[in-house]
């Protein structure tokens, strides 16, 4: 017969193998939690190293940017907006009825400017330009709630790019109404490209004629497939 | 004067010690690389932000598009954080006066920026690309995670070399036509076909690197 240790051995041994049994719940624990700190750096390596990043901090200037902003009253290269078709949509002192030269109006522009008008413009006026966008809906839910207005909201439907008014302004109005804004719109000058405010006005152009085309501005070829497929 | 004889119990030691010295190396390696790996410490980063912005409404339940805000992840390394200009373009009519928006506002008024905190950091040494990688099928959630429906964002993926490495060894399984870039809900694993990938790959001309000098210059 196999003798066996003194009690409070046994017993110390299996309390140590049970202790083994801890630390795997707790990392498993700690991969399925959150966590609002960031973990420990024991090794540091070269992981943070004295330099300026995109969007990082820089205490030594007084708003606290490492990237600096232009000085006031520079023009960067090509920036001068001396051409006031390319960057204000103006010609001659109207609204411009065409693109500018630079920029043919092919099916890669304007399938650029339904994506683009897909990311910037539908939240508010919709992905057919009805003014139906989600951000839309829920600001005019806002608006209609029964205790008045939420936290001060104060919107204004958005417009429909089909209101006959729309339907009419030149694609240069369009476009300036698209870098500047218009009564409650902000300007998304800064957030798009030139190029790109310029696809989204020829899109929103195709857009306004899509859907408020004739059967005459069809080609006769493809008639018939429309009364087809379009009931 | 008796003399000291060991008990009869100490012939079981020399088992115990053997099974120890076998399992508890064993156990130590498994410590170390289920402890201290990335997906234990990174993983699940969620530092509480100074404005309370949900994802999972604006992304989720609005459907904004990620570039709306975060515009120069097609044309740059970094993915950037917006300017209060972007958040206000909604938030002078919508909400204006919520105790929530009070840092965005401050912003607006004083034109010093919110002080978001980072959550997904590289060491120093790395050069990621965003635009290299949203501009030739790999979508955002194949990194992010479902961003759409965090109320508060944590890091999904471990960001380790590891990490980047298998995907750079094998992209096809997360490769996405660029319509879906931004659709966090679509899987390419599943609604596309291995052929369909292959087309892709080839489109977008992949044939990611895994030299050192990739990442690391």
């Amino acid at each position: 017969m196999i003798s066996l240790p003194p009690r409070w051995m046994l017993f110390a041994g299996v309390l140590a193998t049970l202790a083994l049994a801890v630390p795997p719940f707790v990392i498993a624990r700690v991969r399925a939690t959150p966590d609002s700190n960031r973990a420990v750096h024991l090794f540091f390596d070269m992981d943070f190293q004295p330099k300026f990043r995109p969007q990082s901090a820089n205490p030594l200037f007084a708003d606290g940017r490492a990237q600096r902003t232009a000085v006031a009253g520079t023009v960067a290269r090509g920036e001068a907006g001396l051409d006031t078709h390319l960057s204000e949509g103006v010609v001659g002192g109207k609204w411009a009825d065409t693109l500018p030269a630079s920029m043919p109006v092919t099916r890669e522009l304007l399938e650029r400017g339904q994506g683009r008008f897909n990311i910037y413009c539908s939240a508010c006026h919709g992905y057919g330009g009805y003014g139906d966008g989600t951000v839309n809906v829920r600001a005019m839910t806002l608006m209609s709630s029964s205790d008045g207005p939420a936290n001060g909201t104060s919107w204004v439907q958005a417009k429909s790019l089909h209101d006959p008014i729309v339907r009419d302004h030149a694609v240069g109005m369009i476009f300036n109404v698209a870098t500047n804004g218009i009564r409650t719109m902000s300007g998304y000058g800064a957030q798009i490209d030139v190029a790109d405010r310029w696809a989204i006005a020829a899109y929103v152009k195709t857009l306004q004629l899509s859907q408020n085309a004739s059967m005459q501005s069809v080609p006769p070829e493809l008639r018939d497939r429309i009364k087809k497929e379009v009931k | 004067m008796s003399r000291f004889l060991f008990p009869r119990w100490s012939n079981l030691l020399l088992p115990t010690i053997i099974l120890a010295a076998t399992t508890i190396p064993v156990y130590a390696l498994f410590f170390v690389a289920y402890g201290f790996s990335p997906k234990t410490l990174d993983v699940g980063y969620q530092p509480t932000q100074v404005v309370p912005y949900s994802h999972a409404l604006h992304a989720g339940e609005l459907g904004l598009d990620c570039r709306y805000c975060h515009i120069s992840v097609e044309k740059a390394a970094h993915a950037s954080v917006p300017a209060t200009q972007t958040c206000m373009n909604c938030h002078t009519l919508i909400r204006p006066d919520s105790p929530k928006l009070a840092k965005v506002k401050e912003s607006f008024t004083t034109g010093l920026p919110v002080q978001w905190t980072r959550i997904h950091k590289l060491p120093e040494y790395a050069y990621f690309n965003h635009s290299a990688h949203v501009s030739r099928g790999i979508g955002c959630v194949s990194c992010h995670g479902r961003i759409d429906k965090m109320e508060i964002v944590y890091q999904n993926s471990p960001l380790s070399m590891g990490w980047c490495i298998e995907c750079h060894r094998n992209p096809d399984v997360n490769l996405r036509p660029t319509s879906e870039i931004t659709n966090l809900a679509f899987d390419g694993t599943t609604e596309l076909s291995v052929d369909e990938r292959a087309v892709l790959k080839d489109k977008f001309h992949i044939k990611p690197s895994d030299d050192c000098s990739t990442c690391h210059r």
